[in-house]
């Protein structure tokens, strides 16, 4: 017993032999928001925006900037990452990452090689946004200070979220998402694309956050098509929304259709439910997809007499042929760009397994030319705290006066 | 030399040894004043012990005397039911011929004293112990023996309602100084025949009275075997407080946890007895042990039992969980801020770093002060006089705190640690548990710096590891949860209402497991 314990104890000592491995305090590290990754030529070179705590959150702030960016350049990304340290004062740590940004041109000269990095290394989550500076480096972007949110990169990736829930046109890619959609063979990679408006150099100033209306803003922008891992070209607004449509990511938007006396009549989606059903009828594969919708009436501007169930019924009809439009145009752009961003390859394989197995290798080909069919079902829910529309008053007013 | 030197002071002591014991053996002398000398010679002549000397009978008077010591007595019995009747009756009768006769004399006597307590006495280690405990002795010449009348009056505390484990709702009285108010306290509350009281001395210098309590035919007697074998081989020449007695009876020396549980209160000393356990009373402290008991019975406070179930139980509950914040709040903040960041949400990271930005000194550094400082001024705060001690509390926790914040020594953050530490340490009911969460917590915190939360594991680890192997008089000390006992549950974490409550603890009293018939109360039928 005695030996065991005397055992034990010099065992527990061994304990200390660790010596408070990988122990690092607050003060020796810095948090690193968001990582832009560009093109050097052969190289990569990385920026990273590490925050100024103090800045942020602490008793007295100053005027100093809430971020700092510091770029290395190296063969590859963690080669490039550990060389920050050349510049940076203290070890960049890289969990609190929020923003992976890549240049424009980065993205259409191929992604994929920077990927492996981002998923292997511990200390980083998979949970941060992905995007593409459109026009414009990756570096650059992140140098922006942003007004409101003190941290730039929590600025860009809270408006992805927002207007992803809110808006539809955009869509938060996150790195699992790409990696999967990247690698996988019946879909491809979008990813969302951040501007700027104004000039770079203004922006890294902080007087760029002294403004009401700030010289330099970021803004989100629509969907950029990949093919493999190369960045094809962008999608509009509506075709964007298209997107969101058929891939049933949309939670809540706003649509408008016209009246039939000029006005329009704007309804907002709440729940968007999207059935995409592969099929191969006679050797020819072709995708079905049915996308049902249910909305409330938001905003009407022009006259129309909601009390009547023939109207709203006429407005359901115009708002599904619009949906059409919106998603056949998306799927036609797409099919320019020869990428099959909506995953109906997947569609396929999961319908006919068999037959995909035929076709795969020639998807590329078979992929522009394939017949979609869509239809829409739209139905109005509510229409809002007043049934008449308020136009119509005003306008009997106008007339009587006249 | 040393080893010469040794001998003969053992060989002095044996001396010093023997001259008392044979003092003490001596029988008592037909000669009055030379039992009075030796007595004094015993006592070395003390200026507390009180003779008063008087006459038996008119004609052939007999000298007697009474000696007591001044202060543990209660002079009015001594003087109303002693000396009256010895002088008065004794002397009213002319003493002839034939009372002169020792043992007649003797016989009169005995029956003139009209006290309660009465024993005779022959030697004068009897005659020490009646006298040293408060008793009044009665030597008569030319009689070898003598009488003890009980006397005791010593001034005591009164009951007065609990310093320690206060309750809100629940009696307000608890435990004195003094063994027979104790005893009574809980007689008090226990109208059963089968409350069995026993007695020992223990204490070779202070002769101190240590009374066990049990309820026959509830308590286990295998138990009550296992107390009294181990009271059996204390031999100390010192009992001044239960804990005395606590430290030499208790399974294992080496836990930081206590296996013993005390109380001052009279009602949770009674609820003992009535699962089974059987509670040691030591003379001259108000604190009374309680044995078998358990890790959950730290947790458990009267009141529980007061209120009603569903409360109890939440704050039982609450009480666990205030175990486990005092015990390693400071330790994960430690780990969290030092080896994972990343489970840190970022704007608390931020703002935690923006607090730390000027702090010179590590986290583990910067804990450890300010954990020793609470510890500081918690003691501080305890051996103050009352009036000070609020001034010392609120100097030390506003002020101190505050002004090392501002200083830069501490973050604001370590400060909140800290003060939820303090608060949630003195949560629980019995303050044992207290000490060693407070103890514990510097193990996790060296834990935690050195291997983070995986050090921390390590710990908890451990600690569930020593817990299960800790037996409190051979029951196990996480009893009911290892070994899982599922009736047992009843009373452990929730408590269940009164009529679900049916039956005692398994392990504590295997005989008489039914503890009441008591049907769900259901309102009056008004069909």
């Amino acid at each position: 017993m005695k030996r065991f314990r005397v055992w034990l104890l010099c065992s527990s000592l061994c304990l200390l032999l660790t010596g408070c491995w990988s122990a690092q305090e607050l003060t020796d590290i810095t948090l690193a928001k968001a990582l832009a990754i560009d093109k050097d030529g052969e190289d990569y070179k990385v920026t990273i925006q590490v925050l100024n705590p103090g800045e942020i959150a602490g008793d007295q702030l100053s005027t100093r900037a809430t971020i700092s960016t510091y770029s290395a350049s190296g063969r590859s990304i963690f080669e490039a990452i550990r060389k920050l340290t050349k510049s940076s004062p203290r070890k960049v740590h890289l969990s609190h990452l929020q923003l992976v940004v890549y240049g424009e041109e980065t993205a259409k000269e191929g992604i994929g090689k920077t990927l492996d990095f981002l998923i292997r290394d511990h200390e980083v989550r998979t949970d941060f946004t992905i995007a593409i500076a459109k026009g414009l480096s990756g570096d650059a972007l992140i140098s922006i200070l942003t007004p409101l949110e003190k941290i730039p990169a929590d600025k860009v990736r809270s408006s992805v979220e927002s207007s992803e829930d809110f808006w539809a046109p955009t869509k938060e890619v996150k790195l699992d998402e790409l990696i999967e959609s990247i690698s996988s063979n019946g879909k491809e990679a979008i990813l969302t694309g951040v501007y700027l408006v104004g000039s770079p150099d203004e922006g890294t100033k902080m007087e760029n956050t002294e403004y009401s209306d700030s010289p330099a803003q970021i803004y989100l922008d629509d969907i950029g098509v990949f093919r493999g891992d190369k960045l094809q070209g962008w999608l509009n607004e509506k075709e964007s929304k298209g997107f969101n449509y058929i891939t049933d990511n949309v939670t809540n938007t706003i649509g408008w259709v016209d009246c039939n006396d000029g006005g329009t009549i704007s309804v907002e989606v709440f729940q968007s439910n999207t059935n995409m059903q592969g099929s191969v009828v006679n050797g020819e594969p072709s995708i079905k997809i049915d996308i049902k919708i249910k909305a409330n009436i938001g905003d009407v501007e022009c006259s129309l007499d909601l009390s009547k169930p023939k109207t709203i019924q006429d407005v359901q009809k115009k708002l599904e042929q619009k949906t059409i439009n919106i998603a056949e145009a998306s799927i036609s752009a797409a099919q320019e760009y020869r990428s099959d961003i909506f995953g109906f390859g997947n569609a396929i394989r999961r319908s006919n397994p068999k037959k995909w197995e035929q076709i795969k290798d020639n998807w590329n080909t078979i992929y522009p030319d394939l017949n979609v069919d869509v239809q829409a079902q739209v139905e109005i829910k509510k229409s809002g705290m007043i049934t008449q529309p308020i136009y119509e008053k005003i306008e009997r007013k106008t007339e009587k006066e006249e | 030399m040393i080893k010469r030197r040794q001998k003969i002071k053992q060989k002095k002591d044996q001396v010093f040894k023997e001259n008392i014991s044979t003092d003490y053996q001596q029988h008592l002398f037909k000669d009055l004043e030379t039992n009075r000398s030796h007595l004094l010679k015993i006592l070395g002549n003390s200026s507390d012990i009180i003779i008063r000397e008087f006459q038996l009978g008119k004609i052939h008077s007999t000298k007697a005397i009474i000696i007591f010591m001044d202060g543990l007595v209660d002079k009015e019995t001594v003087q109303h039911y002693l000396l009256n009747p010895l002088i008065d009756n004794v002397r009213g009768i002319e003493l002839d011929e034939s009372l002169q006769d020792a043992a007649t004399l003797y016989q009169l006597i005995k029956y003139s004293i009209t006290t309660a307590e009465l024993s005779e006495i022959d030697h004068f280690k009897k005659l020490l112990e009646h006298l040293l405990t408060g008793d009044t002795v009665l030597l008569i010449d030319g009689i070898n023996q003598g009488f003890a009348v009980g006397s005791k009056g010593a001034s005591e505390r009164n009951v007065e309602t609990p310093t320690t484990q206060q309750v809100v709702r629940g009696p307000k009285d608890s435990f004195t100084e003094n063994l027979n108010v104790n005893t009574a306290l809980i007689r008090k509350r226990i109208k059963d025949p089968n409350l069995w009281l026993e007695s020992f001395t223990y204490g070779r210098k202070t002769q101190t009275t240590v009374t066990i309590a049990y309820i026959h035919g509830i308590v286990n007697p295998d138990i009550v075997k296992e107390v009294k074998s181990r009271l059996e081989k204390i031999d100390i020449d010192s009992i001044l407080e239960s804990g005395y007695v606590e430290e030499l009876i208790q399974d294992e020396t080496y836990t930081p946890f206590p296996t013993i549980i005390n109380s001052e209160r009279p009602d949770a000393i009674s609820a003992g007895l009535l699962e089974g356990r059987v509670a040691i009373i030591v003379d001259g402290t108000p604190f009374v042990l309680l044995v078998p008991s358990f890790f959950i019975d730290f947790f458990q406070s009267s009141e529980d039992y007061y209120q009603r179930s569903d409360i109890a139980s939440l704050i039982r509950m609450l009480r666990f969980f205030a175990f486990f914040l005092a015990l390693l709040t400071p330790s994960t903040y430690i780990a969290l801020t030092t080896f994972h960041q990343e489970m840190i949400p970022t704007t608390l990271l931020v703002s935690l770093a923006a607090q730390r930005e000027g702090i010179p000194f590590p986290a583990l550094v910067e804990a450890l002060i300010m954990e020793i400082t609470f510890e500081l001024l918690r003691e501080a705060g305890i051996r103050l006089p009352n009036p000070v001690g609020s001034t010392i509390s609120i100097v030390g926790a506003l002020v101190l705190g505050q002004a090392a914040v501002d200083a830069g020594i501490v973050s604001a953050t370590m400060v909140i640690v800290v003060s939820l530490t303090a608060i949630s340490s003195f949560i629980f009911p019995n303050y044992n548990l207290a000490i060693s969460v407070r103890m514990l917590r510097f193990g996790f915190m060296g834990l935690a710096a050195t291997l983070g939360l995986f050090g921390i594991f390590i710990g908890l680890l451990l600690m569930a590891l020593h817990l299960t192997s800790l037996r409190s008089f051979g029951i196990p000390y996480l009893s009911p949860f290892a070994p899982f006992n599922s009736a047992d549950q009843q009373d452990a974490i929730i408590r269940l209402p009164r009529w679900k409550q049916t039956t005692r603890p398994r392990l504590m009293s295997q005989r008489n497991i039914k503890r009441e018939k008591m049907k769900k109360p259901q309102p009056p039928n008004n069909s």
